[in-house]
């Protein structure tokens, strides 16, 4: 992605359930100092709600929910780091499930190898004005 | 049943203790415990329950109440059970309390954002409710998640405009669930879902309205249709996540 990078944020959570409430909140906060508007906060919300049940379900578990917040210009992108499980495998209800929603509220959504193992998740929000 | 009738009647059960009696009595004041527990319908909790508490209440009071003492048993009624309804809301609703300082800014902040989405037509960011709240976003922050982190949604609470309950409001048609379930070939996990449920997710994600835009349909407040969102979505998942050791079927 381009353009001028005006503020990153990382935070790292235990893969704990009461942790949800943590990254929800930091996400209204990024989602704020981005410029989205409540709908698209929410939006944001639900995705990374679903890539945190992610890594804290059984098969998947991680040491820590890692997710990096960047403000631009004219968007806010989120990635959720080293997630353990493939969000590209089709063949699981929940994977077909959690895509589909993901697809659905992020206005953009890439996924790539993490070089420490597992997979970076990028979902982009746009302003819109 | 006349005043005097009633008054009769609690003598009689002052004095006998009898459950048929008893039952009179508390079928003469099931309207008031209908009346009152409807008063507490947009906190999330379904009537039925509601009312079952205020019913608690009202045998209470029944049992307490003293004939002799010349007060109407609705002035000492209402009081008891409207104190059931709260305590069980302080008590069972919520994991965590919210600060009354909280739980009062949450409102305000439902309050102006259903404004500016009305007016506007679109969802307000938190720079604009804090300007139009006079507070900071800080605090818009804590008094929107705070109250998120709360409040369980429910489809049987009512719209905003009216008596009705979302579950009439929203409907429910076959085809959602069909469509739904072509769209994630699902197979059959949409069913687990109510089908109102299924039509929420259908305006949603199918439609692809905002929450601002299913607001405005189903006449409630934004905040509304995110915990039911957020609701739906948790029952969904939990439901996949069940079933995910039965074999795939494409």
């Amino acid at each position: 992605m381009t353009g001028t990078l005006s503020d990153t944020v990382c935070v790292h959570v235990p893969p704990l359930e009461r942790s949800s409430e943590v990254v929800r909140m930091a996400t209204t906060a990024m989602a704020t100092q981005a410029g989205l508007n409540l709908d698209q906060a929410d939006d944001l919300n639900t995705a990374i709600d679903e890539l945190f049940r992610l890594s804290i379900s059984d098969h998947n578990k991680q040491h820590t929910f890692c997710v990096r917040y960047e403000v631009h210009p004219d968007r806010l992108e989120v990635v959720a780091e080293g997630i353990k499980a493939n969000l590209g495998d089709e063949s699981s209800k929940v994977g077909r499930y959690r895509r589909f929603i993901i697809e659905k509220v992020a206005d953009r959504f890439e996924e790539s190898s993490n070089p420490e193992g597992g997979f970076d998740i990028l979902l982009v929000k746009f302003l819109t004005h | 049943m006349s005043r005097d009738e009633i008054n009769s009647l609690f003598r009689t059960y002052k004095d006998n203790k009898d459950p048929a009696v008893k039952n009179v009595l508390v079928g003469a004041y099931m309207d008031l415990v209908h009346s009152l527990a409807r008063r507490f319908i947009n906190r999330g909790e379904p009537l039925d329950d509601l009312v079952q508490v205020a019913s608690m209440g009202l045998l209470k009071a029944i049992d307490r109440f003293d004939p002799d003492r010349n007060v109407q048993f609705t002035t000492y009624a209402v009081p008891t059970i409207v104190g059931e309804l709260r305590r069980y809301f302080r008590d069972r609703s919520s994991a965590i309390r919210l600060p009354r300082g909280l739980r009062e800014r949450s409102h305000m902040l439902n309050t102006a954002i259903q404004r500016f989405s009305q007016e506007k037509g679109r969802s307000p960011k938190v720079s604009e409710i804090a300007e139009i709240t006079g507070i900071s976003e800080e605090e818009v922050i804590e008094g929107l998640e705070g109250a998120e982190a709360t409040t369980i949604a429910s489809l049987d609470t009512t719209t905003e405009t009216g008596d009705l309950s979302l579950l009439d409001v929203i409907g429910g048609e076959d085809k959602t669930l069909k469509l739904l379930d072509e769209r994630l070939s699902l197979a059959g996990a949409m069913s687990s879902l109510d089908a109102r449920e299924q039509n929420l997710l259908y305006l949603r994600f199918i439609e692809g309205l905002s929450q601002t835009e299913i607001a405005d349909r189903l006449e409630i407040s934004q905040m509304h249709v995110s915990r039911l969102l957020r609701r739906t979505l948790l029952s969904l998942r939990q439901s996949l996540t069940a079933s995910s050791r039965e074999p795939f079927i494409s």
